[in-house]
């Protein structure tokens, strides 16, 4: 019986190889926010690709709504932030859609936060903290070296789901690599007058460009993570903003602007709103275009 | 043998490749997803057929555990705690697996779990936006039902989201009620089906309805004996009826609608959610038994039973939301050799203050209209309550 046992699960796993590699010609990919939609179109541009939120939608709070069952339902492949921030919405898509092949990460599951280091780990989380995800920071993408990272495990996700088309994916990958490359080194030289700059800024959203630039985020408009900015708690920067270092107020395009309004009357301050993935502002329309605009704009800034 | 050998090594090479495999809620063996809710409230007076008591009391508290259990099964245990008249009770709400590998849409849930009719029920009610549950809802479901028994859904591969389902329970809740105790009730009493349509509008709107039909084979009420005892017209504190549907039938159809708006789709600050479902209960005069099963007395025959709720909230911020909710059913409550009609119809507004996404304190007011209604004629009710959880803290459906 044991014998048995074992040649049926072998069996089922070559059945379940076999239906993963032939039966989609072109790859259908969930992507839960714009980036890894953006991304998913520079590594697999054949593929069917639907993003289930926009730049406008804080990823955060979404609904888990019929639509996004639809094509959690038919996907290959759903790439998201993880690190708990879809956490709130997709496991409910994952129950709802009865989609074997998008459960785990060991088949058609991807999680970029997995295949980088993340910041601001927690060794421990209470809900007194807010809102706070112990696997660190999930708003990796604005790190232009992980986010290549992430690139490169995702190539190795997708040549796993359809490994028919190695050599497409392989070239597709180096192919961004040369040209990422190339941009970060332009980036990094456009955005130099911008290390050592302080900002106060809506939540942690930022925090890896600020760590890649040198930017240094002195203040949070929300008193604790997910927690709507408190008259009491703007006066405190109020006094923070007063001691004259802060170029700015940042705000990301899903986020409320009236808290930083409110400070930026008080305080002179220019509130900025930066696009939060590609589509969060008019000049946004790919992952490089997305890079030059929040680099252009906080250049504005700091020439103000 | 050495088949087998070579088998277990490529399972073994297999392991060691993985690294590690996550799912997204990211909870195992070691760390199941615990999650505990804690609702406390002020009452000056009760609602017919609700669960909550006049004067300070606890509503429900529940503790939760699920998890995947492995890579083919998800489990989730719900404990429900509720104190009524000073004894405090533990009830299962929810002890069921789910598949979670079946191909080509389906999925089999088993256990105890709540139906998938209408649009409220299957929602855990401490995500309500309203105190207690609709009137209809209160009539003809006990509050919301959950029972015993295995549903088979299937999910369509379409890009307009269509669901559908059919579902087997006991239905030892939904039994018609039973003044003898000598009735001979089925044991495998309710069937359910039920379809799910939906979608987006745009960017900022999306909507789902829903159409399920409820056979309750206990449904049809008991053929009045003669000297029969009449039970006491107030219910309310019935124990073995706390869940109970107090009015049952054999046939429900329920249709339902949700539509929810949020600018730009997000939900972070502003939404609003409308949503409305009607209720028909038909055949539940008891069948003359002299008469081979026709109706007795045609000329006295019942009107169906009926309920509808119409509901609007909106988050005005991520601090503050508001509820608007009309809703009415109408009843017939046998006596003797006849039906009684019974009409309430609620009027209720609600405040809510969220600290944060796991913090509510509810203030609400009903105004409750009753015609026949278990003797009730009309009341306001101001509930004050809170509702919060702890832990790990489960998505929300829509």
């Amino acid at each position: 019986m044991h014998i048995n046992s074992k040649v049926i699960k072998a069996s089922f796993a070559a059945l379940a190889l076999t239906f993963a590699s032939g039966a989609q010609a072109q790859l259908n990919i969930f992507a839960c926010e714009p980036e890894y939609a953006a991304l998913a179109q520079e590594l697999a541009p054949d593929a069917k690709i639907y993003s289930a939120t926009t730049a406008m939608q804080d990823p955060h709070q979404v609904q888990a709504r019929p639509s996004l069952i639809a094509k959690m339902r038919q996907a290959d492949l759903a790439i998201c932030a993880g690190a708990d921030l879809e956490v709130g919405w997709l496991p409910m898509l994952q129950m709802k859609s009865s989609n074997a092949k998008v459960r785990s990460t060991e088949q058609g599951l991807f999680f970029a936060a997995e295949h980088i280091d993340t910041l601001d780990r927690l060794a421990s989380v209470d809900r007194s903290m807010g809102d706070v995800h112990a696997k660190g920071n999930p708003h990796l993408h604005f790190d232009p070296d992980r986010l290549l990272q992430v690139a490169q495990a995702l190539t190795v996700k997708l040549v796993q789901l359809d490994p028919d088309s190695k050599g497409k994916y392989d070239a597709a990958l180096a192919d961004f690599s040369q040209r990422w490359q190339v941009a970060i080194a332009e980036w990094q030289q456009l955005a130099k007058p911008l290390k050592g700059k302080k900002v106060i800024a809506y939540h942690s959203s930022f925090r890896y460009l600020f760590n890649w630039i040198g930017m240094e985020q002195v203040g949070d408009l929300e008193p604790k993570p997910g927690i709507p900015p408190s008259t009491s708690h703007l006066a405190s920067l109020q006094s923070r903003a007063q001691e004259g270092d802060v170029m700015a107020i940042i705000v990301a395009s899903y986020q409320d602007e009236r808290g930083a309004h409110w400070l930026g009357e008080r305080t002179n301050l220019p509130v900025q709103v930066l696009p939060m993935s590609v589509g969060g502002n008019d000049d946004s329309e790919d992952l490089f275009s997305l890079y030059r605009s929040v680099i252009g704009l906080l250049l504005s800034l700091s020439q103000q | 043998m050495t088949r087998l050998n070579t088998r277990i090594s490529a399972v073994a090479a297999a392991c060691a490749l993985v690294s590690h495999v996550s799912f997204a809620e990211d909870s195992s063996l070691t760390n199941p997803a615990i999650s505990a809710v804690l609702d406390g409230y002020y009452q000056n007076t009760e609602r017919p057929m609700a669960e909550r008591e006049e004067g300070f009391g606890l509503g429900h508290t529940e503790v939760a555990i699920s998890a995947n259990i492995d890579d083919m099964f998800y489990g989730k245990l719900t404990a429900v705690l509720e104190v009524h008249e000073g004894e405090t009770e533990l009830g299962l709400e929810e002890a069921f697996i789910q598949t979670t590998a079946m191909p080509a849409g389906f999925s089999v849930r088993a256990g105890r779990f709540l139906s998938d009719v209408g649009y409220l029920n299957n929602q855990h009610v401490h995500t309500d936006a309203f105190s207690d549950r609709p009137a209809a809802y209160r009539a003809f479901l006990g509050s919301h039902y959950f029972d015993d028994g295995v549903r088979l859904d299937y999910v369509a591969p379409t890009d307009l989201f269509w669901a559908m389902g059919i579902e087997a329970f006991k239905g030892d809740s939904m039994r018609a009620e039973d003044e003898h105790g000598e009735r001979d009730f089925t044991n495998l009493g309710v069937y359910t089906a039920y379809t799910k349509i939906g979608g987006d509008i745009g960017v900022s709107s999306s909507w789902q309805v829903g159409l399920s039909y409820l056979r309750n084979e206990n449904g049809r009420l008991t053929a009045h004996e003669e000297h029969g005892i009449e039970p006491a017209a107030d219910d309310g504190h019935d124990h073995d009826h706390a869940h109970a549907a107090k009015y049952t039938g054999e046939n429900t159809y329920v249709a339902d609608f949700v539509y929810k708006w949020a600018p730009n789709g997000n939900y972070k600050y502003q939404h609003l959610t409308v949503s409305g479902e009607y209720f028909k209960v038909t055949d539940f005069a008891p069948l003359d038994e002299h008469d081979d099963g026709h109706l007795h007395g045609n000329e006295h025959e019942p009107d169906d039973q009926t309920g509808w709720y119409l509901s609007s909230v909106y988050q005005i911020s991520p601090n503050w939301s508001a509820g608007l909710r009309y809703g009415q059913v109408n009843t017939q409550e046998l006596h003797d050799d006849h039906f009684d009609s019974q009409k309430l119809k609620e009027t209720e507004v609600s405040l809510a203050w969220h600290h944060s996404h796991f913090s509510t304190v509810r203030l609400q007011y009903t105004n409750q209209q009753g015609t026949n209604f278990d003797g009730f004629t009309d009341d306001n009710i101001i509930t004050l309550q809170y509702v919060m959880t702890l832990g790990a803290h489960g998505a929300h459906q829509f």
